[in-house]
Parts: C-alpha cells; sequence; structure tokens
C-alpha cells in the first residue's frame, strides 16, 4: 500500500531531527540534518532553508533528494523521495515555518543562529517505510473527530455572540481538553486584535489588545494562517512581544496595556487559528499549553475546522433579525419605575475624545468603540432617563464611528459589559433580547467630557 | 607504505565520531538520485586513514546499492547535546567484512547514544528502536575520508576542516 504524507505527519513535527541527502551535479553525496519539515499538502512538504550551504547549492543543481524521518512515539522511519520545486521568502507558509523555527531553535539552544530565509516547497514523489523494529503506538489522547462533533452540535445551539464565545471555550475544556484559550476580535482598520473571552487565567484579560503582526496571534491574524508552535519562543511571545512595540512606540500606547493580556507564565506550546468568514478574518481564537509539543497537525486540523464553524455562526449572527424588543427598543422610552434609584456617593465618568477612554473616579475602564458606546449610552441616559436601547440604533450612531460596517457591535458591547463587570462599576448592560440591551445605573453620575487635546 | 599527505582525521575527531554521535551517510546513484540510512557505529582505523561505519543491511540496501556502484560516500556525525557535527566524505567507500568486535561496537554505540540522549528529553526507547539490528544483519562500509567539513549549525557550516588526496 502506498504511504500517503497525511498519515505520517506526525513525523514532522521535529521531535527527533529529520536528515537530508542530496547529490551535487558531479555525483558527490551530502548529508545534512534538518531543523523543519513542513507538511503542506497531501503531495507537498517545505523544508527551512538558513544558510546558503551544501545542501542549498546541490538542490540548485539537481533537484532531486531524501528526507529520512522519525515517528516520535513508534520510532517508525521513513524516507521520502522529493523533487525541489521552488521557494518562498513570505506569505503564509513562510510565516508559519519562521514561528515554528523560532519554537525550535529556542528549544534547542540556537535562537539567534536559525533564521528562516526561505520555505524550500518539494514535491514528494514517494514515501517508503525503513524495515526496522517499532514500539506500539500509545493509546491515543483524544478522538478529535468525535470532539470536533460534539463541540460543532453544542455551538448550532447558541443564540448569541457571548453565549457562542463562552460555549467555544467550554467545549475547548470539556471535548479537546485544552484549559487555556483565548477569543480574539479583530479590529481591521485599527490593525489590532481585542480579547472578548478567555478560559483558564488568573485574569480575564477581555479588552487586552494586540497588534497586527505581533506575536502568534497577531501573525496568525495578518497572514490569515495557523500558526502553531511547539517550543516557547521569546520572539513570538505576545506578552513580549507588547512590552517590545510599547518600548518601540513610547508612551502614548500607554492605554494598551492598562489591561494585562491574559497568558500562561510556562506556556510551550502555543496555536492561533484565524475565525473567518468566507476569506475576511473576525478574529482569532488562541489556545496554549505548558507541555511542549502539545499541538499537532492533528490538533491544528480539528479546530481549524471549529474556528470554521465559529466564523460561519459569528456571522449568521450578526445578520440574525432582532427580537421584537430591539424595534420597539428605538421608540421613546416607555415611563417605568426605576427599580433601584441611584444612590449613594457621585460617580465622577470621565470621557478623553482623543481615544474615546473612560475613567470612573479616574480608573481606567475601556477606551475605542466600546468607551465611545459607553459615553452615548450615559449621555442619553442623562439627557432623557432613557434605558432601553437597541445595537441596530447604535451601529447607526454617528457618535460611535464603528471602524467598519462590518464591525462586529455585539462582540464590542460583550467587552464593554464584562469590563463593567471586571470593574465592578455601578454601571452595567444587561441583555433584555437578541440584539437589544438595558443601561442599569447605580449610582448617580458625573459625566465630564475632555475634547481633543484637551 | 606511506603516503604523502598526513590522515585527514585528527585523534579529537576520530573520538568523536567513534562516541555517542548520531551517524547518517548518504550516497549516489547515476541520474542524482540520493540514497541515505542510519549507522549503527563507527571504528577509525589504527592509521587514522579509513573510517568504518556499521549499519543494518535490510535498511540500508538503496544506500549498499549505490556504494557497490560508484563507492562515493558521504557520512555526518553530530552531538544532539551540542549540534557538534562533522561530516566525512570519500569516494573509495566499500562494504568489506565485519571484524570481530563489530557486533559488541554496535550495541554499545547504541548505549553511548541513547545515554546521552536522555537528559536531552528524547524518547530513548523509540531511538533504540530505529537503531536495532539483528547480528545478522550487520554490515561495514569502508572509505579514506578525502574531505572533511565542519557542519555543527551557524556561520561557519560548511567550512572545508581540510581536503585530503
Amino acid at each position: 500500500m502506498k504511504i500517503k504524507l497525511d498519515a505520517i505527519r506526525a513525523c514532522l513535527d521535529g521531535a527527533i531531527p529529520g536528515t537530508i541527502a542530496t547529490c551535487s551535479a558531479d555525483g558527490t553525496p551530502n548529508m545534512a540534518y534538518l531543523s523543519q519539515v513542513q507538511y503542506v499538502d497531501a503531495g507537498h512538504v517545505a523544508l527551512s532553508y538558513q544558510f546558503f550551504n551544501t545542501t542549498r547549492r546541490n538542490i540548485l543543481a539537481n533537484p532531486h533528494a531524501r528526507v529520512a524521518v522519525i515517528e516520535p512515539e513508534t520510532g517508525a522511519h521513513y524516507r521520502l523521495s522529493l523533487q525541489y520545486l521552488r521557494t518562498e521568502q513570505e506569505g503564509p507558509l513562510f510565516e508559519k515555518m519562521k514561528a515554528k523555527l523560532a519554537g525550535i531553535a529556542s528549544h534547542t539552544g540556537m535562537a539567534g543562529v536559525f533564521r528562516l530565509l526561505g520555505a524550500d516547497i518539494y514535491r514528494v514523489l514517494d514515501i517508503e517505510r525503513v524495515p526496522g523494529e517499532t514500539l506500539p503506538p500509545p493509546p491515543p489522547r483524544a478522538n478529535l473527530l468525535a470532539a470536533l462533533r460534539a463541540s460543532a452540535e453544542q455551538l448550532c445551539l447558541c443564540t448569541d455572540l457571548d453565549s457562542l464565545l463562552a460555549q467555544t471555550l467550554t467545549c475547548l475544556e470539556i471535548h479537546f481538553d485544552i484549559h487555556h484559550a483565548m477569543v480574539l476580535m479583530l479590529d481591521a482598520p485599527n490593525a489590532r486584535l481585542y480579547t472578548v473571552a478567555s478560559r483558564g487565567y488568573a485574569q480575564s484579560g477581555v479588552g487586552s489588545e494586540i497588534a497586527l503582526g505581533d506575536g502568534v496571534i497577531g501573525v496568525a491574524a495578518r497572514e490569515k494562517t495557523p500558526i502553531r508552535i511547539g517550543h516557547f519562543a521569546a520572539e513570538y511571545s505576545y506578552t513580549l512581544a507588547i512590552r517590545d512595540n510599547l518600548q518601540r512606540s513610547g508612551l502614548p500606547l500607554q492605554l494598551e496595556t492598562e489591561i494585562p493580556l491574559p497568558g500562561l507564565a510556562g506556556s510551550r506550546s502555543q496555536l492561533a487559528v484565524p475565525i473567518r468568514a468566507g476569506q475576511r478574518v473576525l478574529g482569532i481564537l488562541y489556545v496554549e499549553s505548558p507541555q511542549d509539543l502539545r499541538f499537532g497537525y492533528d490538533d491544528e486540523d480539528a479546530l481549524v475546522s471549529l474556528a470554521g464553524g465559529l466564523g460561519a455562526a459569528i456571522q449568521l449572527l450578526q445578520h440574525a433579525p432582532a427580537d421584537a424588543a430591539e424595534r420597539s427598543a428605538s421608540a421613546p422610552p416607555a415611563a417605568r419605575p426605576d427599580p433601584a434609584p441611584a444612590a449613594g456617593p457621585v460617580l465622577e465618568v470621565r470621557h478623553y475624545a482623543e481615544n474615546d477612554s473612560i475613567f470612573l473616579d479616574g480608573r481606567y475602564l475601556i477606551k475605542g468603540v466600546a468607551g465611545a458606546i459607553l459615553w452615548a449610552l450615559l449621555n442619553d441616559f442623562a439627557a432623557s432617563g432613557r434605558t432601553a436601547f437597541s445595537n441596530r440604533e447604535l451601529r447607526l450612531d454617528p457618535r460611535i464611528r464603528l471602524p467598519d460596517i462590518s464591525d462586529n457591535l455585539e462582540a464590542r458591547l460583550i467587552l464593554l459589559g464584562r469590563r463593567l463587570v471586571e470593574h465592578q462599576a455601578p454601571i452595567r448592560i444587561d441583555k433584555t433580547g437578541r440584539g437589544c440591551f438595558e443601561l442599569r445605573i447605580e449610582r448617580p453620575l458625573a459625566l465630564l467630557h475632555t475634547p481633543h487635546g484637551g | 607504505m606511506t603516503q604523502a599527505l598526513p590522515p585527514l582525521l585528527d585523534d579529537d575527531q576520530a573520538a568523536f565520531i567513534c562516541g555517542g554521535v548520531s551517524i547518517s551517510a548518504a550516497a549516489c546513484r547515476g541520474g542524482g538520485l540520493p540514497s541515505m540510512a542510519r549507522a549503527t557505529g563507527c571504528r577509525v582505523a589504527a592509521d587514522k586513514r579509513s573510517i568504518t561505519i556499521l549499519l543494518s543491511a535490510t535498511a540500508s540496501a538503496g544506500l549498499i546499492d549505490d556504494v557497490r556502484r560508484n563507492g562515493a560516500i558521504a557520512v555526518v556525525f553530530s552531538l544532539p547535546a551540542d549540534h557538534r557535527t562533522l561530516q566525512f566524505k570519500g569516494s573509495d567507500a566499500r562494504v568489506v567484512p565485519l571484524e570481530p568486535g563489530d557486533e559488541l561496537l554496535a550495541a554499545r554505540y547504541v548505549d553511548a547514544f541513547a545515554g546521552g540522549l536522555e537528559p536531552l528529553g528524547y524518547p530513548t526507547p523509540v531511538i533504540r528502536c530505529v537503531l536495532a539490528c539483528p547480528a545478522d544483519d550487520l554490515t561495514a562500509i569502508s572509505f579514506t575520508p578525502s574531505a572533511a567539513f565542519l557542519q555543527t549549525p551557524g556561520p561557519d557550516a560548511g567550512n572545508a576542516l581540510r581536503s585530503g588526496a
């Protein structure tokens, strides 16, 4: 039976370094170690090009190569007959390999030595199983297909974004045995991602941000491709990435770190998967683990499929018709008894127009679109005592300036709602139906506005 | 009989390649098709003018075939603990009879290599499996190293140490 490349992907994650044999034009053989063999598709692999060495000279003169790889759990030994096709020096495959190489380099004490110059793409002509002893395979950790199916069935039942995100994180825990995860949404015009949900961290980090292109998460979003690292790599650590970014840009970004990104101190395996709707990236599903090589190709496949379902569901919910309550919410508010009139000391709410940041009694709460939403809500409340609002009117509200027509307003509201709860603010937004919510104010407010340059 | 040039290998290199290092060999078929195999032990002649590697005949069938055709070989030796890597090439490789003690040498090699990998967190039972070779399957290839290259990853990788005859 012909061996398929898909079936031996576990050999390609670098637990045991592979070797490559090539021949020069005059027939002199050469042997070299490989830091990386990347699965590209059922018929192709990519090898990392890091130095202009004999292997490189040989494959440019004679495209035939042979690569030996070993399955790390059973010791099954395979030889791949390859034909060199081309080198990619940018793009998703290159970035995927660059990130993975950074992890390998750091793990093997080669940080600063290994640098990816290119991804050499090879056609796989044949795969040979080398005769020899093997160990019995260990019992499978989980049935990923079953996990995926169970998750898909549960996600289908979610009727709003908040529960969809919470259910996704629950499914990762229960069905995939993944206990550290977060969902970030993309704010494309501002080239940033913001955390809307997380699981398994001391601080939720909801509202924390990362720039497109920074760390595993930022690169996955920019390149629209999953990024997977099996060992700790300083240059892809998002917490370090943020710190470096700040150092580069100086003080004005200070608010970005007011809410620290959640993160696992001893994170060793990381996987960031784009959540897409068609060609558009909506956000990133990110998982991590304190174990080395925790996520393999199959885990990546499973999470890409899960994120595909999540993206479609987010898109569907965004366009779902609102409850009747939304339609009536735009009408003048009915006189309703206030169940708990605002009492206690006055809460000072300060708004800075410059970045729509909001401070409650001098403590930072939120900024950006979510800040603009809260400021509009509080002003309406101050002007007319209004408490019932709808997503639809907010989407059209010129005060809010959504960065993009397709921006996920509901994600911004989830972010705002969570921040108010985590801040223990005497202001809450409570969902009253699909597409509508109520503002709850528990203390008298003093609204203070600082205009641009103020 | 004396040769014009001193042996390519020095004592340190000879000790290195006979230690617990990973050993892989490559050969080449007419038409530029490479073949490859893992070796399971190495010895160096007393005059350091020839290197002999031990292999599984079954797992190395293609490589042995190519060596028999044209004698060209490249063998790379690498110590996982510090990535020190040397490659030797020769053009007179040939299959030679086993010497007494080769079987023991192969067994000791596997112990030394697996023992060095254990503290690095490599799955040593897997390594032992990969290198396991039944006694009646063990074979040997000898060659005179005519070129040596430093291949420790880094800027000097690929530099020729010295070219022999």
